[in-house]
């Protein structure tokens, strides 16, 4: 009996191709639109969880921010981590990790860059259960000078040899230390905030680059990130409450907090963390939109099946005189729908997996479906389930609910509840497609927004030359070089102008320094507020073409430094000075030593407008760190930019025979700073159009059914001399109205969230009121379309055909 | 006697007044019959038939089939009276579009929970007995109007009612397929099947042995 439902299912469909088409189409593209954001939302999710990550902390510095306390710092002392396993029995390890921007190793002859890695305790596997491969848990990170390694970072190095008690050298700070390979890791899953590669062990630090003071347990030095392993017991909250109100450092403006590891990812955005994590608000949009999206499809398909269905209320009558009872009829129906959406969620299935690959060029993750990911999608899969059956049961109920007399005889007349139901389900599909209309609108303007904003400072055609040196040189030595070399290219014609500077705008937190604790011009002595410092020479300036407020450059000497500093005009206005001119030639002291103020610049952006300007201090001095170099205009039309880097290439082995080469273009890398958000808003935007797309299905549905309806009623206006163009109107006008309810409800939803998702910024575009018209019309402007072709149809039709049926 | 009608009225509001779609009406039917309603456009002869064929209610009177009291049965019972008893042919046939002629003629017998293989037995009798077994898996579409009309016959045979109630059946065939129609009928009537058609054509009520004429919802 059950094939029989199953074969008129598949014979209706094959009947009615176009409807059959647009329906699958439809439900194929929520499903997968679903499926995708969901297996990415799950992804973002999945960050940092591991057996027993529910327990471990991260600990985090606050600082007094006026009156309120705001993160301040993801890296703490090296000290409070050992002082909280002291102090609280339900914290039962602690680790410590120093973040390497970047180590070079050497082994073989073969030179490898690698940044994923730390320095770590010994109690790194007792935190972290991370699998290892080779080695001992307890013993893997004891001694000084060890290291671990990944499996497939082993094998990078070391090839198919076993890398365990080989040696190699590692070079960081300009510091050599030989490294003895203590374990294996198996690879460390990529949703984690801190990828790891390598670990070295704790000790080694001493050995290494660590100064005298950073040797010893301090409060000083804010490098560490620290992680708590808590009794699972443990009344968390009670132990957060605990660590903010300890005050091991005797200092009122700052404090210490801890939060969960596996939110890290998601809820934690402060200074100095280990990569730029994700957004909880992000997550948040997109699963709204994948539900949107999916419920869309559905609404869809229960318009253009109950639209169908009143074709199909003679079959219902031959059924019921032939004695079919309701609950048979709603099966067919039923079996109908899951055939419909089976097939859907196949062809679903098929889009999703191969647009997987592109969806993870798209967003620079890894996703796959793996089978252990099958069951976290389970809730999805069921949710899809339920929203099938429910989708399917509105159309059967209506269709079985027909009485068979008036069915036989083509007397059916949707109810005017059954109206109401579908002109409810429309403008709900209208309020969905204006509201991510708006959505799409806003983000497109912030977007354009930030990169059209002057950051302050001209990257254009300018290079950043970097590289680890490969022997012990001292740093005196190592900056003198890199003058050598600056002063060398500067003699190439397609030089415009070289600088060496500690780091640059976009470089974001990775070389930036800070410091609290300053003495103002006026005598204030500020001990709360961060502020921003990096070294660079009497070119930096000019060469990124930062403009001045008051005063003048670095003025050069053959040392290359001076007690001469540049703020700007944010560090100027905190040290409550208001006009540039008067900061010229005050003294300040911070690092223990008096500083005189030689210039004060606009305030340029050096972290991207997702962040505010902070106060920064620029010291002169020397830097190896960066060689900024700035090509003329005709570079890129004459030689062009590989052959001139090639040039610069040759120089800079002449002179830094020992020094690796890398370079970085400033203006990729400060565009660098919104790929999250051009991915998102990409993604919003391909949601959007699909979300349109279907929204514009059901409407076609709709318009149909309206047609068929009200087919008598336009044969009778027209022999009474109504024009195609009155018909349409008659036709049109409800939509119309519909979109115009679906607006206005849509106006201060979508306000009310792009207000919110703007909060994410620290510049941020106009909520201007031509977007939400914009919005409108362009809802209206689709809408019309759609539903036009349709009722062009019908307005055209010879009355009299429609009028002989009756 | 199969059934009895009495006093059967069915009226609806419109504009405040009560309109008669039937009044008073009383017959009765017994096994064998071959009846003819008769009567202009409107005079409530499909309502009339809809009824004994308990497809519609009616707001007042008694119907009583086969001694069972139609108008105070539940509606699932009745479903099943009509299901065991009557079969339909329609003036449209009515066939269903996805299924092919011996799928249509199955239909009923699912619903009617017949097992695959009398199912099976019960198809091909009627196949055979319509000489449709060539056209068995051709759909309606692919059917003359007189051969869907065939179908409709056999489908509504095919569970062996007792009483088969005819709207218009030749309505949309011409006099020859018309006349084929009928004389099935005729025979059907012969090995004892009741009868009740509605009619404008003379001709058609010729065929039966009795004859009810309706106007404005009244029996004359």
């Amino acid at each position: 009996m059950h094939t029989l439902y199953f074969k008129i299912a598949i014979r209706y469909l094959l009947k009615n191709k176009l409807y059959s088409f647009i329906n699958i189409l439809g439900l194929a593209i929520g499903v997968a639109s679903f499926i995708l954001i969901m297996v990415y939302v799950n992804y973002e999710r999945s960050y940092d969880t591991f057996e027993g990550s529910e327990n471990v902390y991260r600990v985090y510095m606050d600082a007094l921010e006026g009156d309120v306390f705001e993160a301040s710092d993801a890296q703490t002392a090296n000290l409070i981590g050992p002082t909280l396993k002291q102090e609280f029995p339900e914290v039962i390890e602690q680790v410590r990790l120093y973040r390497f921007d970047k180590v070079t190793f050497k082994y073989d002859g073969k030179v490898i860059e690698e940044s994923r890695g730390s320095l770590a305790d010994e109690t790194y596997f007792e935190v972290f259960n991370y699998p290892l491969l080779k080695g001992d848990k307890q013993n893997a990170l004891k001694e000084p000078n060890t290291i671990v390694l990944t499996e497939s970072f082993a094998k990078k190095i070391f090839g198919d040899r076993d890398p365990i008690k080989n040696t190699l050298s590692g070079f960081y700070a300009g510091k050599k230390v030989v490294l003895t390979v203590t374990g294996v890791l198996k690879d460390i899953p990529e949703n984690t905030h801190m990828k790891t590669n390598f670990l070295i062990s704790f000790d080694t630090y001493g050995n290494w680059f660590a100064s005298e003071e950073e040797k010893k347990l301090n409060w000083g030095h804010c490098n560490f990130f620290t992680y708590l392993k808590v009794d699972k017991n443990a009344d968390k909250t009670l132990l957060k409450s605990k660590v903010i109100a300890s005050d091991f450092e005797d200092d009122e403006d700052e404090r210490y907090n801890i939060e969960p590891l596996e939110e890290i990812h998601l809820y934690s955005n402060k200074p100095y963390e280990a990569e730029a994590n994700g957004s909880i608000s992000r997550i948040k949009f997109l699963t709204a939109i994948a539900f949107i999206v999916l419920l869309l499809s559905w609404l869809n398909y229960i318009n253009l099946s109950t639209t169908k269905s009143l074709e199909r209320a003679k079959e219902v009558g031959v059924r019921k005189v032939a004695g079919a009872q309701r609950l048979q009829l709603i099966l067919q129906s039923l079996t109908e729908s899951i055939v419909l959406n089976g097939i859907a969620i196949i062809i679903a299935i098929i889009l999703t997996i191969s647009m997987l690959s592109l969806y993870n060029n798209f967003t620079g993750k890894e996703l796959v479906i793996h089978t252990s990911t099958i069951t976290q999608l389970l809730p999805i899969i069921g949710f899809i389930v339920i929203g099938v059956v429910l989708a399917g049961l509105y159309p059967a109920i209506l269709l079985s609910g027909y009485s068979p007399s008036k069915a036989l005889k083509g007397k059916i007349r949707t109810s005017a509840s059954g109206l109401n139901i579908r002109k409810g389900l429309i403008v709900l599909q209208f309020l969905a497609t204006i509201v991510l209309l708006i959505g799409t609108i806003v983000i497109t303007k912030q977007i354009d927004f930030m990169q059209k904003q002057p950051i302050g400072a001209e990257l254009n055609q300018t290079i950043s030359f970097h590289g680890e040196f490969l022997n012990n040189i001292t740093d005196s030595l190592a900056r003198r070089k890199c003058k050598i070399l600056a002063t060398e290219l500067q003699k190439f014609p397609f030089v415009y102008g070289t600088a060496r500077a500690q780091t640059y705008p976009g470089d974001g937190y990775d070389n930036l320094s800070s410091f609290i604790g300053i003495k103002y011009p006026n005598g204030t002595e500020e001990s709360k507020k961060v502020f921003y410092n990096y070294t660079a020479d009497s070119n930096y300036l000019d060469v990124l073409d930062i403009q001045f407020l008051a005063g003048n450059n670095f003025i050069d000497n053959p040392k290359g430094e001076s007690n001469a500093i540049i703020i700007n005009e944010a560090c100027m206005r905190e040290m409550e000075i208001f006009n540039p001119d008067d900061a010229i030639n005050k003294t300040v002291s911070f690092f223990g030593r008096e500083w005189v103020i030689s210039g004060v610049i606009e305030n340029y952006h050096h972290f991207g407008l997702k962040k505010g300007v902070h106060p920064l201090v620029i010291l002169h001095g020397n830097s190896s760190n960066n060689l900024l170099v700035k090509f003329d205009n005709t570079v890129a039309s004459t030689l062009g930019y590989n052959k001139a880097i090639a040039q610069i290439e040759e120089k800079w082995k002449q002179i830094l025979p020992q020094r690796t080469f890398g370079y970085t273009f400033l203006d990729k890398k400060f565009e660098a700073q919104y790929n999250d958000d051009k991915q998102f808003g990409a993604a919003f935007r391909m949601f959007t159009l699909l979300a349109i797309f279907i929204a514009a299905l059901g409407l076609f549905g709709l318009t149909s059914y309206t047609c068929i309806q009200r087919k008598k009623e336009i044969g009778i206006r027209k022999v009474n001399g109504a024009s195609i163009f009155k018909i349409l109107k008659l036709l049109n006008i409800d939509f119309i109205k519909w979109v115009g309810i679906a607006f206005i409800i849509a106006i201060p939803v979508a306000w009310y969230t792009m207000n919110s998702w703007l909060e994410n910024f620290a510049l941020k575009t106009n909520l201007s009121w031509w977007i939400f018209v914009l919005a409108g019309i362009m809802a209206l402007g689709i809408t019309l379309l759609t539903v036009s072709w349709q009722s062009f149809i019908a307005a055209n039709g010879n009355p009299v055909d429609v009028l002989r049926d009756e | 006697m199969l059934l009895q009608l009495k006093n059967i009225s069915k009226w609806v509001h419109s504009g405040g007044q009560k309109v008669f779609l039937l009044k008073d009406i009383n017959f009765w039917v017994n096994e064998g019959d071959f009846i003819s309603i008769m009567g202009p456009s409107g005079s409530g002869k499909s309502t009339l038939l809809n009824i004994i064929g308990m497809l519609d209610d009616f707001n007042e009177g008694e119907y009583t089939f086969l001694e069972e009291k139609v108008h105070s049965l539940k509606e699932k019972h009745r479903a099943n009276l009509y299901k065991q008893y009557i079969g339909f042919v329609f003036q449209a046939y009515h066939l269903i579009d996805e299924l092919t002629v011996k799928e249509n003629l199955e239909m009923p017998l699912l619903y009617k929970k017949h097992n695959a293989s009398e199912r099976k037995s019960l198809v091909a009798d009627m196949l055979d007995r319509f000489n449709i077994v060539g056209k068995k898996d051709l759909f309606p579409s692919q059917l003359s109007g007189g051969q869907q009309q065939l179908v409709g016959v056999a489908r509504a045979l095919i569970a062996s009612p007792k009483l088969i109630l005819a709207d218009e059946p030749t309505g949309n065939l011409n006099s020859k397929q018309g006349e084929e129609i009928m004389e099935i009928f005729t025979q059907l009537n012969k090995d004892g099947v009741t009868i009740i058609q509605v009619t404008h054509s003379e001709k058609n009520m010729a065929y039966g042995s009795r004859v009810i004429n309706l106007l404005d919802g009244k029996i004359e």
